[in-house]
């Protein structure tokens, strides 16, 4: 306090002696202390504050930066991966929808040969069986005619002949008209 | 407003420009507002303190967030304080420059702030257009810059600078008194010099030009004769308010700058 | 007697502006002419222009401050 004081008191002392302006080259007392003063606290707030805090802040900057481009490589390869992984998934179905559809199809073709073969057979069945019913029917028709037509040249001759005949030439006159006959057909 | 009332009776018939009877009404104000202990705190003394206290907040408000993603205040900040540590003390002084960035950052905004009164409405006025402040600190830069000097290189650091070896010898004589001179006397002075008469300058021409301006504009003579001295007067001290709004930047600037490149030239006499 | 004292100081300072006035304006036109011819080097011929208007400037600082000593 006495220091300030009597550097006050000097500066003033030399101001009062020198002309008017060259006051204005002399420090004031007062000002010389409160610049001290003031310089003091800036140098302590910029040396213990300022220039630690951005150092900090800058460092927290650059870490934060270089984890988000990191993170961001990372899931640009997980993407990447993601994406090999849907491709080989999607060509994996194509081949399997493609496998699907010939074996449909190869199924559908021995379905319908199946069914093809399966009708021809029927056919040729009913065919045979037609032939089979024509050919008993006619048969059975030539027996039911060839008896009647031996019944009715019996009556007939019977009829014809009467009495001019025995019984025993007639009989093998007969059958041997009918056996004519059978071989007629 | 002291200056305001006396030069409302200054006649534009004989006076051109409302000067002071002396410019010393300019720059000092000693009356004492209030006492800080022994401490008389007159106008000048209050801005002094004032801009502890306004360099120290912004300080504080710019880096308290600490946020990674910044707004627009903490990296106008963050940016002063960058400009100055990596763009002035590690760039002019070299790998040791970051030890001296708490330095030279106070100097750069205890300037700034200073100068940056000058152009602060209602202030409008620079402490640095006092001696004291350039004087003190134009003297810590030469302590600094002679304390750095002798400790890298102990007596070497006066004996180069006396006796230099790049010149013939005939002449080593006469050129190292001149760089002794050079170095040890005028370097703090004409910092000191430099920035003071910048401000002192720029606020006379402020002050002569805005209230001469005024004045013949509000209170002298009859409304075409103010409108005639006043307003060309006003709008050129509107002009050199802008040109002083660069001014005070390059000034906190270069002081800054020849700090630090006066401690490179102690560390690194050689290059 | 007053009157010419001051007057002979003023003329005093016009005549040390009239040195640095030159040399600032040799500094700033080399210092352009290089910024133009090596624009990636502008920020350094800046700096050392800053400096060589400093230094210049110094001579007529201290006809500045003889203006008030007078």
């Amino acid at each position: 306090m006495q220091l300030l004081a009597s550097a006050i008191l000097a500066t003033e002392a030399a101001a009062s002696e020198g002309s008017d302006g060259v006051k204005l080259l002399l420090p004031a007392g007062e000002e010389l202390i409160a610049g001290i003063i003031a310089f003091a606290i800036i140098f302590l707030v910029a040396w213990k504050f300022a220039l630690p805090t951005l150092k900090e802040t800058l460092e927290a900057r650059q870490a934060a930066i270089k984890s988000e481009l990191e993170a961001a490589e990372k899931s640009k390869i997980e993407a990447s991966s993601l994406l090999e992984d849907y491709q080989a998934q999607v060509a994996g179905a194509k081949a399997e929808a493609a496998k699907i559809i010939a074996d449909a199809r190869e199924a559908g073709e021995a379905v319908k040969a199946d069914i093809i073969a399966r009708a021809e057979g029927e056919a040729e069945a009913i065919k045979e069986r037609a032939h089979e019913e024509v050919a008993s029917e006619r048969a059975r028709v030539a027996d039911d005619l060839r008896r009647q037509v031996a019944d009715l040249s019996i009556n007939v001759a019977e009829k014809v002949v009467a009495s001019s005949i025995d019984a025993e030439t007639q009989r093998q006159l007969v059958d041997r008209y009918i056996e004519e006959l059978g071989g007629v057909h | 407003m002291g200056l305001i009332l006396a030069s409302a009776t200054c006649d534009p018939s004989t006076e051109i420009i409302c000067a002071p009877e002396n410019v010393r009404e300019l720059f000092e104000f000693r009356t004492p507002i209030f006492y800080l202990g022994p401490l008389p705190v007159t106008r000048t003394v209050f801005l002094i303190l004032l801009a502890a206290v306004i360099v120290s907040l912004v300080l504080y408000f710019g880096l308290r967030k600490k946020s990674v993603v910044p707004g627009k205040f903490q990296v106008i900040v963050e940016a002063i304080i960058t400009f100055v540590k990596d763009g002035i003390a590690v760039d002019i002084i070299g790998e040791h420059g970051a030890r001296f960035a708490p330095w030279l950052l106070s100097i750069f905004l205890f300037v700034l702030m200073g100068n940056l009164y000058e152009v602060t409405p209602f202030v409008n006025f620079p402490i640095t257009s006092r001696i004291a402040i350039p004087a003190f600190l134009a003297l810590l830069t030469y302590v600094v810059f002679v304390v750095a000097g002798a400790k890298r290189q102990g007596i070497r650091y006066i004996v180069d600078i006396a006796w230099p070896k790049s010149v013939p010898v005939a002449l080593r004589p006469l050129v190292g008194l001149i760089e002794l001179v050079s170095t040890f006397a005028l370097r703090p002075i004409t910092l000191a010099v430099r920035l003071f008469a910048n401000l002192v300058a720029g606020h006379l021409m402020l002050t002569l030009l805005l209230a001469s301006g005024w004045i013949f504009m509000s209170h002298v003579g009859e409304i075409g004769a103010r409108a005639a001295i006043g307003i060309p007067w006003f709008a050129l001290g509107l002009g050199i308010y802008v040109f002083e709004i660069v001014v005070i930047m390059l000034q906190a600037y270069i002081f800054t700058l020849l700090s630090a490149v006066y401690v490179q030239t102690s560390l690194y006499p050689d290059h | 007697m007053e009157e010419i004292k001051g007057a002979v100081a003023l003329i005093g300072y016009g005549l040390a502006a009239i040195g640095p006035g030159i040399g600032i304006g040799i500094v700033a036109g080399s210092a352009i002419e290089a910024m133009a011819r090596q624009p990636e080097a502008a920020g350094l011929a800046r700096t050392t222009m800053f400096l060589g208007i400093a230094f210049t400037e110094a001579l007529a600082l201290i006809g500045f401050v003889l203006y008030f000593l007078a």
